[in-house]
């Protein structure tokens, strides 16, 4: 069973704006690639499509086997507890300390509170910011706010981790912490996938690459594709 | 074989337990609740005004809807003390007079039936005058007053005075109901602004409610949307806001009851020595404890209202 697959997906914004034609991919269980293209490619309506942010305007996308045409209403609030998001500006409430930001989405699934604070504390530990539970996300450099926020989408052990941009605002060193950090999630039976358009570091991973252009899929490479270079 | 709706799963996830239902529900509608009460005191001054605009708007139909309360109380005072005067046929005398007060006084319809004979009312008609109508008085030789029998009605007086003017002994009937008529339909009347002013000034306390939530909601837009990412439910998102608007409500109403009791005490002793120079003992009723808790319940939930329609109008327009 794969994790997610796209069906020949298309989506065209209410201004007839086309930003995906004809998608066809699948992301298999502990797998991770990313997504690349130019500015307008259509990585983040992909990613939206995937967190049901938008619909499809024809074909289908479907986590596991459900189709998510056919979720709705509650079901959409569900779907979001399923799959992780990491945001290019991380999207942390700043009024509420790292640890409260990242058990959020067990306090969503009504999880007991003496439960939320062991599993924080064991995922800040994950991204070496065990000591920094208590601090307000104000306080953090952009690659520890940039870990906040990997770590509030892995809290709820995700099949699938989606990241838009995640290293867009951060240093080469950071992004290699990150990416590190992404890295090692297939391991633990968590799929990745990563858009980005920063080729160099996507090259650097060796990881699968779909490469957008114009919302199209125009090149499908495997790690092994990439490293014959 | 895979269910039809089969999600794929982390393979090392170890699924966080949830608590049950019943008590996961009941920790967020508390902390909802702690959450919404701690915004409106972080914001003293903005919760007052939204609170004193509120509680005016709820306060004024509610003071129209007390003096109209009282206003008809006193109407009902009044009612109970009015007579209808039946004047007998002067060929009727005081011992046929005194046989019909009787069969009267059997009647459903009657509380009292008072005799005045033809001595008892020429006594009190010199008594009442002087001068010139006191020579004139006794210039008459036959007394020429009739026997009048004063009657005081229970239930429907209307009915009764047309059965008594119908009666064979009666010569005509006093019975003013038209000051009665006025009466009731100025109640009727205020009664009906109100309601109207009740629903007007509801619909703005609504409205202030929502104002102030939706200002609220502006202001968290931001945390609402990461909340909505991470799986929030509607319910979710919309919960302490319906707090917020309820305890809006519940201070509004407290605050407009506190008004109307201070108006009230400011009220009561002019309005007493006003009635006590007319000879009566009338005093205001203030609102009592029923009513209160259900002035405060209608806040709240006018509160409560508002909230819900501004942030279900937010919820339908960040659905995808």
């Amino acid at each position: 069973m794969t994790v997610l697959r796209f069906d020949n997906v298309s989506k065209q914004y209410p201004g007839g704006q086309q930003a995906l034609t004809d998608m066809s991919f699948s992301v298999n269980p502990g797998e991770m690639l990313f997504v690349t293209g130019h500015s307008g490619a259509g990585k983040s309506t992909l990613l939206k499509l995937i967190h049901l942010a938008e619909r499809p305007t024809r074909g289908a996308v479907l986590f596991g086997e459900r189709n998510l045409r056919n979720v709705s209403g509650r079901g959409v609030a569900m779907h979001r507890r399923e799959v992780g998001v990491v945001y290019q500006d991380h999207r942390l409430l700043t009024d509420r300390s790292v640890a409260e930001n990242v058990g959020l989405p067990l306090v969503l699934r009504g999880v007991r509170r003496d439960e939320i604070r062991k599993r924080v504390r064991s995922v800040l530990d994950r991204v070496s910011l065990g000591t920094r539970a208590d601090a307000l996300p104000t306080q953090l450099s952009a690659g520890e706010q940039q870990r906040v926020g990997i770590a509030r989408a892995l809290i709820g052990e995700p099949a699938l981790l989606v990241a838009d941009e995640p290293t867009g605002n951060l240093d080469p060193t950071l992004s290699a912490e990150i990416m590190a950090l992404f890295a090692g999630l297939p391991e633990r039976g968590t799929s990745v996938l990563v858009a980005s358009h920063d080729l160099g570091l996507v090259k650097r991973m060796k990881k699968r690459v779909l490469v957008l252009d114009h919302g199209r899929l125009v090149d499908d490479i495997s790690p092994e594709e990439l490293a014959d270079g | 074989m895979a269910k039809p709706n089969a999600r794929p799963v982390a393979a090392g996830a170890t699924a966080a337990k949830p608590r049950s239902a019943v008590a996961a529900w009941f920790d967020h509608h508390l902390q909802s609740l702690v959450a919404s009460l701690g915004r409106m005191l972080r914001k003293p001054w903005a919760t007052l005004l939204t609170v004193g605009v509120m509680a005016v708007a709820l306060a004024l139909p509610l003071g129209l809807w007390l003096v109209l309360e009282n206003v008809a109380r006193l109407g009902g005072t009044v009612e109970q003390s009015r007579e209808v005067a039946v004047f007998l046929k002067q060929e009727i005398d005081p011992a046929r007079a005194d046989t019909l007060a009787r069969s009267l006084r059997a009647r459903a319809d009657v509380a009292s039936v008072t005799l005045r004979t033809p001595e008892q009312g020429l006594a009190s008609l010199r008594e009442a005058s002087t001068g010139v109508y006191a020579d004139a008085i006794s210039a008459v030789g036959e007394n020429p007053l009739p026997s009048v029998l004063v009657v005081r009605p229970r239930g429907d007086e209307r009915s009764l005075a047309q059965a008594l003017q119908a009666l064979p002994e009666t010569d005509f009937v006093q019975h003013d109901a038209i000051w009665r008529d006025r009466l009731d339909r100025w109640l009727g009347f205020g009664a009906r602004v109100a309601w109207v002013l009740a629903a007007l000034l509801g619909l703005g306390a609504l409205l202030v409610v929502g104002n102030t939530v939706r200002l609220d909601i502006q202001s968290r837009r931001e945390e609402i949307a990461v909340l909505q990412s991470l799986g929030a439910t509607d319910g979710f998102i919309r919960r302490p806001f319906l707090y917020l608007g309820a305890a809006y409500g519940l201070a509004a109403g407290a605050l407009a009851l506190g008004l109307l009791t201070a108006a009230e005490f400011a009220l009561r002793q002019p309005l007493r020595a006003l009635a006590e120079s007319y000879g009566s003992r009338f005093a205001l009723d203030a609102i009592d404890p029923l009513q209160a808790g259900l002035v405060l319940a209608v806040a709240a939930a006018l509160g409560w209202l508002g909230a819900g329609v501004v942030t279900g109008h937010f919820l339908r327009q960040t659905r995808a």
